[in-house]
């Protein structure tokens, strides 16, 4: 059973079943700019389940909900902002080299996304995106513009190439950024356009299905692991004294469970 | 008489795996356009289909030869045939055509999914 990623603006959630989708994203993109810093706390957001359920299907459709945050300057990424907590998923579309530098070794998020609309503003390095994939941190690459023009077609293959150049196939997501229900593609589609892309026959399966099931699980991983700071301290009356245990309880220090801690690689 | 059924089973097992050994393969799709009373003739879309593999693979794309072997006018359906080395060519020119006269398009399969319909091996 496959588990897809599609990312979409829309609300036609009866065309995922026909198309063959298990898992969707429903993404929200925002642009911080001087006047709106905050990511809007009046945005609706769609529940977890859709309770339309597919023909010959047990499990109805899983909605999740994602945050994609076009960065131009590094402090449009808030790590510790609090709006983020309401969304499944978090990606950032950097467009510096030494943003994409940062967002791939450091910044906290599930999805890189690759620009499609232009040419790249950067060239991709080994280091980073290397650092990005032993992570977990997934590249993604969107084919809606591609269907849209012949331009950003152009851009969209030249830019994909690239990156599946430098990463060698690993951790990319392919996915729809439609707008209409008419730009949405099958995941059978969508992994046979990442052969376009560069992709090995496995990687391009595994680019509509594996690989995005990954970043869901590590979505959740880094969800659950945000509010998690847990101490204990065993005091020296509670356990019985032997010689071993003395000596060992007054040096043992139990470990302290922070972000970083749970978040390796 | 175990060893018998042994060396017997392992002589008739055979397990053969041919990797795009049929030299056709087959897709299914059907047209969704965005006006739903629009009505192509076979000819248009075989055009169509070849513009898209212009757009995309240019002059040598569009010299792949595929074939429209049914096409049902009122659901807009077809099933085309193309050699096994286009069909990378030809199903994701499928996939990116967006337009038709001005007008969004989507080139699907049945249940959505553009799947080639299976390979078929003439019997010689």
């Amino acid at each position: 059973m496959w588990s897809r990623k599609v990312k979409v603006n829309s609300y036609f959630w009866c065309l995922f079943l026909s198309v063959g989708f298990s898992t969707v994203a429903v993404n929200y993109v925002f642009e911080p700019t001087t006047k709106k810093k905050q990511v809007s706390h009046h945005l609706v957001l769609r529940s977890g389940t859709a309770v339309l359920s597919r023909v010959g299907r047990s499990r109805p459709i899983r909605v999740l909900n994602r945050l994609t945050i076009v960065m131009s300057d590094s402090s449009h990424y808030r790590p510790t902002a609090a709006e983020y907590r309401r969304f499944d998923l978090l990606a950032v579309y950097p467009t510096t080299e030494k943003l994409f530098h940062a967002a791939c070794m450091t910044y906290d998020v599930d999805i890189i996304c690759i620009s499609v609309t232009e040419k790249l503003p950067f060239f991709f390095k080994r280091a980073p995106v290397n650092g990005a994939i032993e992570r977990g941190v997934a590249f993604e690459v969107s084919y809606s513009a591609a269907i849209r023009d012949a331009t950003m077609r152009r851009y969209t293959i030249a830019n994909a190439i690239a990156l599946v150049d430098t990463c060698k196939g690993k951790n990319v997501i392919v996915s729809s950024a439609a707008e209409k229900r008419l730009e949405l593609r099958g995941p059978h589609d969508a992994a046979n356009l990442s052969l376009l892309f560069g992709l090995s026959d496995a990687d391009a399966k595994e680019a509509v299905s594996s690989t995005c099931r990954s970043v869901v699980l590590h979505a959740e991983r880094r969800k659950s692991a945000g509010g998690i700071i847990h101490t204990t301290k065993t005091s020296p009356e509670e356990t019985p004294p032997t010689p071993d245990d003395r000596t060992s309880t007054a040096n043992h220090k139990h470990p302290v469970w922070n972000k970083t801690d749970m978040i390796g690689p | 008489m175990r060893r018998d059924a042994d060396k017997e089973e392992a002589a008739v097992y055979q397990r053969v795996v041919r990797k795009n050994g049929a030299p056709y393969h087959y897709l299914k799709t059907h047209l969704v356009l965005e006006d739903e009373s629009v009505r192509l003739s076979a000819v248009e879309l075989k055009l169509f289909i070849i513009s898209g593999l212009k757009n995309l693979y240019g002059e040598v794309g569009a010299a792949l030869t595929f074939d429209l072997l049914k096409y049902n006018e009122d659901t807009l359906s077809a099933l085309l045939r193309v050699h096994s080395r286009g069909l990378v060519k030809l199903w994701s020119s499928l996939t990116l055509l967006g337009s038709f006269q001005g007008q969004a398009c989507c080139l699907q399969g049945p249940a959505g999914v553009s799947v080639p319909a299976g390979a078929v091996r003439k019997q010689s």
